[in-house]
């Protein structure tokens, strides 16, 4: 049987806060296969961080099972967890979480240290993922000497260097603007043509959309999972006409650039 | 579930060489993190390194005194000869009860006679009796010329040694001749490039002699000149200086005796004072070793003294290291954050800290050293003590130092390691 890359078996996850408990996550049951590009989209206080944070390894749920690659993760100590993350998650986050003095290189050779990866495999690994990103000719630069697009396609060369399982993405576009924004999404549409798994939390159902699958959240539960267009459209309905009128700008532009 | 628990091809494992290779690359990693660190943070490293190096230099100044000190009290003690017993009216290395000696008799020539006449062991004996003098030749004068009055026994029962001419013969203390022998110090000041012998000096106010023969020199001993000395016969002596000048009586004995000799010495004064069985000693017989004793328990208050500055040093500079170390983990929060989302486990955290702390402790620890061994030098060209760096003290520093670092970078590297990665990737 073809195990599903991730699978989330009725995950729970509660928050003691002393006098109460508050749900995050109620009863979260779904799976998602390799190759696939999957949008989790929800509003702040969702619980669409959590369960990031959760299919990051960086969190166990309070109940029910996450498996990744078939292996139970609720069971593993706190340093088997940063194994895994460092061997099957690449994070890429919204404020992009670069290593302020070290340079594009250094920060996208990083992982590779806590690999075992010899210094000069881990140097051309590392510019190999840069050119990836198109960074190839700002290696030396730090964080603070590069745009926000360009730090974020370092984060995304970072996440790439330990060819991983599973691309993480928090909000990639969030600090962004739209044009630079839209740059990114070109690169993880292209990444996932290249066969990467890839899951992209969102708020924006505008990019949602753009997704072959999304998953909404809505206050700990899913409420929806299909074609991503369809996910966001009828959340938008619900919203009213504007949004919807937003969402098919966005979905033509896709079209144009998928064909053009 | 059963599948679940086998590990399927998607999940990658670290073999025990890569993880080898990760610590590897985990600790040079650190070290360039932790050099990075202070090289940004200059003031802030400064000053932590600061406090180190001078508490670690102060601590290696106070034992460095302390072991030059040692060192010089015991090269002296040895000229004195462990064979050697002293025959005194004060019991030596005892500081306290010095009003139980106070009335006792002085030692006198009467003394010496007895030992002379009735012992059997000893190889030598020889009285000696001192004072400061002015000694003068011709129109130059020197003051503070430690005079002593002894007899022929005096080279044997001392080890001094003649350069040139002879010593004092039984004969000179016969005849209360008018003789002389001196040091190294009054030789240069009197006859730079001249032949002593057969010049006539002047000691003091009354007495004049002629110099026989010169002596080897010596050197320093507690930063004082054993070679501006004179020595005249006894009877000289105390008929130009008085009789009321107590003597040490000098009894050298034979190798592995000493114990039989000093009892004979002891049995000897006792009858020649008339001391009944119940009556106590009213002399000491010393030995250099209680001496020694005597000094120890002075050089441990110093000692004391050492220890408690490197105490307090050690405690002031780990909170040092502490303070600093706890300001690098809250400014690094999110860089733990990043680290540990990348796949450092917690000791990788933890580690990166502890290598922070221990490197600035070290370069403390090395300032510190060179501090010391360029006080060493000062003190060596300044002061008569003869002052070194201990290569043990060098080693001492370093250790101590890196384990200052370790001890007092522990607390704040485990705040870091035991972050949550969450929390700390949202710190602002």
């Amino acid at each position: 049987m073809a195990m599903a890359l991730i699978e989330l078996d009725h995950i729970v996850k509660t928050y003691d806060l002393g006098l109460s408990k508050v749900p995050a996550l109620r009863d979260i049951h779904f799976s998602i296969e390799r190759g696939e590009f999957v949008a989790i989209v929800g509003q702040s206080g969702s619980g669409k961080s959590t369960l990031m944070n959760i299919i990051g390894c960086l969190d166990v749920p309070t109940e029910g099972h996450y498996r990744l690659g078939g292996r139970d993760v609720g069971d593993l100590s706190d340093d088997e967890l940063a194994d895994v993350r460092n061997l099957e998650i690449g994070f890429i986050f919204q404020s992009f979480q670069l290593l302020p003095r070290a340079s594009a290189l250094e920060n996208v050779e990083l992982p590779l240290i806590y690999r075992g990866v010899s210094k000069k495999e881990r140097r051309e690994r590392a510019i190999q993922a840069l050119e990836i990103v198109q960074l190839a000719d700002r290696m030396t630069h730090r964080p603070a000497e590069l745009s926000g697009g360009q730090r974020q396609r370092v984060a995304i060369a970072r996440a790439l260097v330990t060819q991983p399982s599973l691309l993480l993405a928090d909000e990639p576009t969030g600090n962004l603007d739209s044009r630079t924004g839209e740059d990114i999404v070109q690169l993880f549409l292209e990444l996932h043509q290249k066969g990467n798994t890839i899951i992209l939390v969102t708020h924006e159902p505008k990019l949602a959309a753009r997704c072959p699958r999304a998953v909404r959240i809505v206050d700990g539960l899913v409420i929806a999972d299909g074609p991503g267009r369809a996910v966001a459209m009828a959340n938008a309905e619900a919203l009213g006409a504007e949004a919807v009128a937003q969402l098919l700008a966005a979905q033509q532009a896709t079209e144009v650039q998928r064909h053009g | 579930m059963a599948e679940a628990a086998l590990p399927l091809p998607t999940v990658r494992e670290l073999t025990i060489l890569r993880k080898a290779r990760r610590f590897l690359a985990e600790l040079r990693d650190a070290v360039v993190q932790a050099a990075t660190s202070m090289v940004s943070h200059k003031l802030r490293a400064t000053l932590t390194i600061a406090g180190i190096s001078i508490g670690i230099m102060a601590v290696i100044i106070i034992f460095m005194v302390e072991a030059g000190m040692q060192s010089s009290f015991k090269k002296q003690l040895n000229t004195l000869g462990p064979n050697t017993l002293f025959v005194h009216k004060w019991k030596w290395g005892s500081g306290n009860d010095w009003w139980k000696y106070k009335n006792r008799p002085n030692v006198t020539t009467l003394d010496w006679h007895a030992l002379a006449g009735n012992t059997r062991l000893p190889v030598a004996i020889a009285p000696i009796v001192n004072t400061n003098a002015v000694v003068a030749y011709g129109v130059k004068e020197v003051k503070n010329v430690d005079t002593r009055g002894t007899t022929d026994g005096y080279l044997d029962a001392t080890g001094w040694t003649v350069k040139r001419g002879r010593f004092l013969s039984e004969l000179d203390y016969e005849l209360g001749s008018d003789v002389c022998v001196i040091g190294a110090d009054l030789e240069d000041a009197f006859f730079k490039n001249q032949e002593p012998l057969g010049h006539e000096l002047r000691v003091g106010s009354t007495m004049r002699c002629t110099v026989v023969g010169t002596f080897v020199r010596k050197g320093n001993a507690f930063g004082q000149s054993q070679d501006l000395r004179i020595v005249i016969p006894l009877s000289a002596f105390l008929r130009n200086f008085g009789t009321k000048r107590g003597l040490v009586i000098a009894v050298v004995a034979p190798e592995g005796k000493v114990r039989e000799t000093e009892d004979e010495v002891v049995a000897v004064m006792r009858n020649a004072r008339r001391l009944g069985p119940e009556q106590e000693d009213t002399f000491s017989v010393n030995r250099q070793d209680k001496l020694l004793e005597g000094f120890n328990q002075t050089m441990m208050a110093t000692n004391i003294t050492g220890i408690l500055v490197g105490v307090i040093t050690a405690l002031v500079a780990g909170i040092g290291i502490m303070n600093i170390l706890l300001v690098s983990v809250k400014e690094r929060t999110r860089e733990i954050g990043i680290r540990r989302a990348l796949g450092a486990r917690r000791s990788s955290i933890l580690m990166q800290f502890l290598c922070e702390a221990v490197m600035v402790s070290l370069v403390g620890g090395f300032a510190g050293i060179a501090l010391g061994a360029g006080a060493a030098a000062l003190i060596d060209a300044v002061t008569p003590l003869a002052a070194s760096v201990d290569p043990r003290v060098v080693l001492g520093g370093v250790v101590g130092s890196f384990f200052l670092g370790a001890t007092f970078g522990l607390w704040p590297a485990m705040t870091a390691a035991f972050l949550h990665p969450i929390e700390a990737l949202r710190y602002e």
